[in-house]
């Protein structure tokens, strides 16, 4: 507990230190937008489109205006001019649509807001809605983005027939030579399927206009507050420096809560236009629909190698599935594939081509991972693919390919340098703690029983700790401001929104030891704009490497500044600070950090050009990426009868540079592992040809859960990055990525005697038993 | 969704095809019909409520006969719209002579919107057989 | 996810209740799968008659050698009954496989029963048990048998106004063998098939063979093609994957995203060789 005495007794970082944000969420005590209440509150209420596609011929409001208890009914025609859904990424020739807050004469996807009722209640609101009637001339719809693309297809926007939104060129290295002198090519078309994030908490936003003061205060649940500022006072043209956006607990965002979203401009524009507090709650089904969605790859690879294993050349072709408009980061998703397609290997020749496709259905962002996980994929099914091609060992051929230790710097044909890396420690770690050797031997004895057993490797690779700021669209950097109360106990405030990555616990671990503080001692405040800095928020495996590391030198100024109070105090030139006091090297004289602070505030005598207070605010730019990797090895069992998957191991081996918190890494890479697995088994946003998304809630989109996980063997090596003193890589998606092409490889080797090549994610059991039924050559 | 399937009716061909191009009759056997108005050639507007376990909703909507080719075949379109979503049905119905009867054999698709498509997805399959079976059974009686 | 307006009542007594229902009120008996409906508005009753709230219907008790089960018990209630557990188990095993542990806690039989959801896990083994479903009216009071209770998809023998009192399982003695398989849908938990199955021998010969069936098709049903082959044998292993291809044989199979027809049925035979094989090896 905090005391007013500062304590000191060990070192933190690197300790399994328990969260401290967990007490108030698992006993249920953490504010939540919809926890919030305000005196006067109303509700609002959105009507979405049930069709993919139609005109809208009239909408009847009246019954709704009607109701007893709605203050308000807003349709497309009067919120046509309070801006359009931003997209912050640009790519040469994008095709931009203006998604308007609310429909005005067409919807182009199920979910499409159409009106919004604002009443005295949650439940009046919905029964307004219900009372508004809509006249649709629905229209054939394209859910498939290689349909959308197909010639005659249904344009999603009348303006552009072909549903081509960009294109998107890009090549390293002679790729042309490369094939022309390969001994193989091996080709395959690979799916990564979409998937719908599904945090536990849905999207909420309550906004609290005051007219006198022009001042706006945003409650949203979002992953990056200060974007949602900028974007949203711009786009009502409101004062930057009176909108206030807070984002309280965060119930999870996976990437789907980094985006600026129709509903938090909608509300600050009622909320202006009511002159009352409104606030507006996502249902499950609407988080289904009218939140992003992830991935939406069809890849088209192609592999030139040389009979030796060595990978020359890679040629890919993403279409990637768009849906019916932008959120923020939506084109530029794709293009990370794309940086990251030759994954841990040398290969010196690429070419990439990306077609972004229009269709009817929500749109693609930002989902754990985001475009690396489909690389990762990818490359890692096509070097199964290379090895079974020339008969090697798929460890084997990877080692061959993977970048020397002694070429770090190193320089990718996408145009990147990879930080530092041990590629193969990993993968051998993984391999010794399997016994691989063993069960390559216990899997031949398995096949002459006719067993289905596989073993599958997966060597990933990802960008992390986004980012320098030329490479981003909102600036790469990230700030943070540490504060000494007088008290002693310190605050600090970072520019990052963490909402499950446990950064108030590592960063009070970091504070803790720069300061020579307990970790009690340590506040870490963030979320809230009118509190911290300037921030650009957590995503991207971002959080520590960057946000860390501006809190790490904003710590070096505070701590000099304390030093130089602690040595007027002991009247020495040679002090050191630990354990809660700062100590005469000479003398073994020690003052207490309190009385250290105390002096700073109360400034009776200050120490040469010194000004009293301590605080210090730094902004860091981070010079290059960082490139976290890993190696995942899962053994796999597949039922002849019935095509179920059971994992029998599972262990991940990461590489996230230096550990702060290993119960917290474990924790990511736990919860990155059964997402990954859940894309690789199990789950999959499924529409119909006419629009209509089919897995539209729990009953049919099948979340992974807790008893349909294996148990992971975890373990580490540790490279530290040069990219930031603390060395800290990031760890938040490297589980998702390594996951699934471990597990379909596993299975796809396990399959692998009845000629099975490639299998397409999810591995449902039926798609896998009718190839084993079939006895088939897939 | 595709369906398929038959049916037996223990009328020759001509009374049978009538007898599914009778408004009367349509009126009585499509499950939760609460009426059928005639608003132009072989084109009605209904109102149906259906219930289904807890399920229940009101429906505004269409039924159009069209590709007339009497006794042989023709196409039969139900749609309708209310507040937990839409639906859709198109089906070819054929009629071949059998035994003493006829045997109505349908093809066509059906499309579900709205909510009900999202959260019925299993349940779609074997309700679309029981609306058609006792659709056909009330034909029959 | 935001119901219409409703009226609810929760009754102490059954005949208070039986009235309500007589004016239209729809029974609420656990709300797993109505309040989901709810919710989502598909369905919007008026009138909510809570039953949970009537002692008179939450119990199980041994009575005129059978077992009776009152409506409103839980899930967790059948799973857990020392009664069940010992001398009907596969009606106990079964409701270990419905739903998750919060559904157990909160879902009932009568509620469950009277939904006749084609995928729920119970109308197998009531099917298997040949158990009695007694149904009250405000007027009335009749049984039939699950044979007959379960009619087509959420289609029961239910008259407006009546509700599930009780089950009756019968109590099998020595020499039976019970089990209960199913193949889950990882996404909801209903199942895609589920096959319980009741076995009794004498000597080397199967004597009695009942085989209940989920999840396949419009409604749990009775295999009895599958039942009268198995009868009379010894219920080796050829012979129980012979009565296994049985089970499903003729059905019109639902298919829809998480399984086709041609797959369900596939699965069928194999869990039913499961469940006849895991029944046979459980006779004392």
């Amino acid at each position: 507990m905090a005391t007013t005495t500062i304590t000191k007794t060990e070192k933190l970082v690197g300790k399994r230190i328990r969260r401290r944000e967990d007490p108030r969420l698992i006993t249920g005590t953490a504010t939540y937008v919809d926890d919030i209440k305000m005196p006067g509150m109303l509700y609002a209420a959105i009507l979405r489109s049930p069709h993919a596609a139609a005109k809208i011929r009239s909408i009847d409001i009246s019954k709704a205006k009607a109701l007893k208890g709605v203050h308000a009914v807003f349709v497309g025609e009067d919120t046509k001019n309070a801006g359009a859904v931003p997209c912050g990424a640009s790519l040469p020739g994008l095709r931009v649509p203006h998604h308007n807050l609310l429909a005005i004469d067409r919807v182009y996807l199920v979910g499409h807001p159409v009106a919004v009722v604002v009443a005295t209640d949650r439940y009046v609101a919905r029964d307004g809605a219900e009372l508004i009637e809509v006249d649709y001339e629905p229209e054939a719809a394209v859910a498939d983005p290689e349909k959308a693309l197909a010639p005659g297809a249904h344009a999603v926007h009348p303006q552009w027939a072909d549903n081509v939104a960009f294109t998107f060129h890009q090549e390293g290295g002679d790729v042309a030579k490369a094939f022309a002198e390969a001994d193989v090519i091996v080709k395959q078309r690979i799916v990564s399927q979409r998937l719908i994030p599904n945090s536990m908490e849905t999207r909420g936003v309550v906004a609290d206009w005051h007219a006198a003061d022009r001042s706006m205060n945003l409650f949203t649940s979002t992953q990056a507050p200060h974007l949602v500022r900028s974007l949203v006072a711009q786009i009502l043209g409101l004062e930057e420096n009176r909108f206030r956006v807070v984002a309280p607990e965060v119930g999870g965002g996976f990437g789907a809560k980094i985006q600026t979203y129709a509903e938090e401009i909608l509300l600050a524009w009622i909320s202006m236009k009511l002159q009352k507090p409104v606030k507006w709650i996502e249902s499950r089904r609407e988080n289904f629909l009218c939140t992003i969605h992830g991935r939406g790859h069809v890849d088209f690879y192609e592999i030139a190698a040389k009979r030796d294993g060595t990978i020359t050349g890679i040629k890919l072709k993403i279409i990637q599935d768009l849906g019916a408009y932008f959120t923020v980061l939506t084109p530029a998703i794709p293009t990370l594939s794309v940086l990251m397609m030759p994954g841990l290997y040398r290969t010196p020749n690429i070419q990439a081509d990306i077609v972004g496709a229009f269709t009817n259905c929500t749109p693609t962002d930002a989902y754990r991972g985001a475009g690396r996980p489909e690389a990762t994929h990818g490359i890692e099914r096509m070097v199964d693919m290379v090895a079974a091609e020339l008969k090697m060992d798929p460890a084997e051929i990877r080692l061959k390919n993977f970048v020397r230790n002694e070429e770090f710097p190193f320089p990718t044909a996408t145009g990147l340098v990879y930080d530092s890396g041990d590629y193969s420690a990993p993968l051998k770690k993984a391999m010794e703690m399997a016994g691989y050797d063993q069960l390559r031997k216990e899997q031949v004895e398995a096949r002459k029983q006719g067993k289905l057993m596989g073993i599958g490797l997966c060597a990933y690779g990802e960008i992390c700790a986004f980012g320098p700021s030329p490479a981003t669209p909102a600036g790469g950097w990230e700030s943070a401001t540490v504060k000494i109360e007088p008290s002693g106990q310190v605050t600090v405030l970072t520019g990052i929104s963490p909402h499950g990555q446990g950064e108030e616990t590592t960063f009070a671990q970091i504070t803790g030891d720069e300061l020579g503080v307990g970790i009690d001692d340590v506040l870490v405040l963030h979320g809230d704009t009118s509190l911290v800095p300037y921030g650009i928020g957590t995503f991207g495996s971002r959080s520590t490497a960057v946000g860390g590391t501006a809190l790490y030198y904003a710590l070096q100024d505070l701590k000099a500044k304390v030093k130089k109070f602690g040595a007027m105090l002991l009247e020495s030139e040679d002090v050191t600070l630990a354990n809660g006091q700062c100590t005469d090297n000479k003398t073994g004289k020690s003052v207490g950090f309190k009385e250290i602070a105390a002096a700073a505030y109360r400034a009776m005598k200050l120490p040469p050009n010194t000004e009293p207070g301590l605080l210090a605010t730094h902004f860091w730019e981070p010079p290059n990426f960082t490139f976290p990797f890993g190696a995942h090895l899962v053994v796999t069992d597949v039922d002849r009868d019935t095509g179920n998957v059971s994992i029998r191991r599972y262990i991940a081996i990461d590489d996230c540079g230096n550990i702060l918190n290993p119960l917290i890494v474990d924790g990511q890479v736990h919860g990155g592992v059964a997402q990954g697995i859940g894309q690789a088994l199990w789950e999959q946003a499924v529409y119909d040809d006419n629009g209509q998304l089919v897995t539209g809630e729990f009953m049919d989109y099948t979340m992974p859960r807790a008893h349909m996980m294996p148990w992971i063997e975890s373990g580490h090596t540790v490279t530290p990055t040069p990219v930031n003193p603390l060395g800290v890589k990031g760890v938040g998606e490297a589980g998702t990525i390594g996951a699934s092409p471990a597990v379909v490889n596993s299975v796809v080797d396990a399959l692998s005697p009845l000629g099975v090549k490639h299998l397409d994610m999810p591995l449902t059991p039926e798609k896998l038993w009718k190839l084993i039924s079939a006895g088939s050559n897939a | 969704m595709k369906i398929s399937g038959s049916y037996f009716l223990p009328l020759p061909p001509e009374q049978a095809y009538q007898r599914l191009q009778d408004p009367a009759v349509l009126a009585g056997a499509m499950p939760g019909c609460e009426s059928l108005e005639k608003i132009g050639e072989d084109e009605y507007r209904m109102k149906m409520k259906m219930a289904m376990a807890s399920l229940s909703g009101n429906f505004d909507g269409k039924v159009r006969i069209t590709q007339q080719n009497p006794p042989n075949s023709f196409k039969l379109m139900v749609e309708g719209s209310g507040k937990i979503g839409f639906m859709k049905g198109e089906g070819d119905l054929n009629f071949t002579p059998k035994d003493a009867g006829t045997d109505v054999s349908y093809e066509g698709d059906v499309q579900v919107g709205g909510t009900i498509a999202a959260v019925g997805q299993r349940l779609i399959d074997g309700t679309a057989k029981m609306m058609i079976k006792r659709f056909f059974d009330k034909v029959a009686a | 996810m935001i119901p219409q307006q409703f009226e609810y009542s929760a009754p102490k007594t059954l005949d208070e209740a039986l009235g309500l229902l007589a004016e239209g009120a729809k029974p609420l008996a656990g709300g797993m799968s109505l309040i989901p409906m709810m919710k989502l508005r598909l369905a919007s009753p008026e009138h909510l008659v809570d039953l949970g709230r009537i002692k008179d219907l939450n119990y199980i008790r041994e009575e005129g050698g059978a077992i009776h089960i009152g409506a409103t018990a839980t899930h967790q209630d059948v799973l857990s009954s020392p009664l069940l557990r010992g001398k009907c188990p596969l009606l106990a095993e079964t409701a270990a496989h419905i739903g998750d542990v919060q559904v157990r806690n909160m879902g009932t039989i009568g509620g469950s029963v009277a939904h006749a959801d084609p995928s729920a896990d119970y109308p197998a083994a009531l099917q298997a048990l040949e158990a009695k479903i007694v149904l009250k009216g405000a007027k009335s009071e009749r049984t039939v048998s699950a044979e007959d209770f379960f009619v087509d998809t959420f289609t029961t023998a239910l008259e407006p106004g009546e509700i599930v009192r009780e089950v009756i399982v019968p109590i099998d003695g020595d020499g039976t063998g019970t089990n209960y398989q199913k193949v889950l849908q990882p996404a909801s938990g209903f199942a895609i098939v589920g096959v319980a199955v009741r076995v009794r021998k004498q000597g080397e010969k199967v004597t009695l063979a009942r085989i209940g069936v989920t999840g396949l098709s419009n409604r749990a049903f009775r295999a009895k093609e599958a039942e009268k082959a198995l009868e009379g044998r010894s219920g080796s292993p050829a012979e129980i994957q012979a009565v296994a291809a049985l089970v499903g044989q003729g059905i019109d199979a639902n298919s829809d995203l998480h399984a086709s027809a041609e797959y369900r049925l596939h699965l069928t035979a194999v869990y039913a060789a499961k469940a006849l094989a895991t029944a046979l090896g459980r006779i004392a």
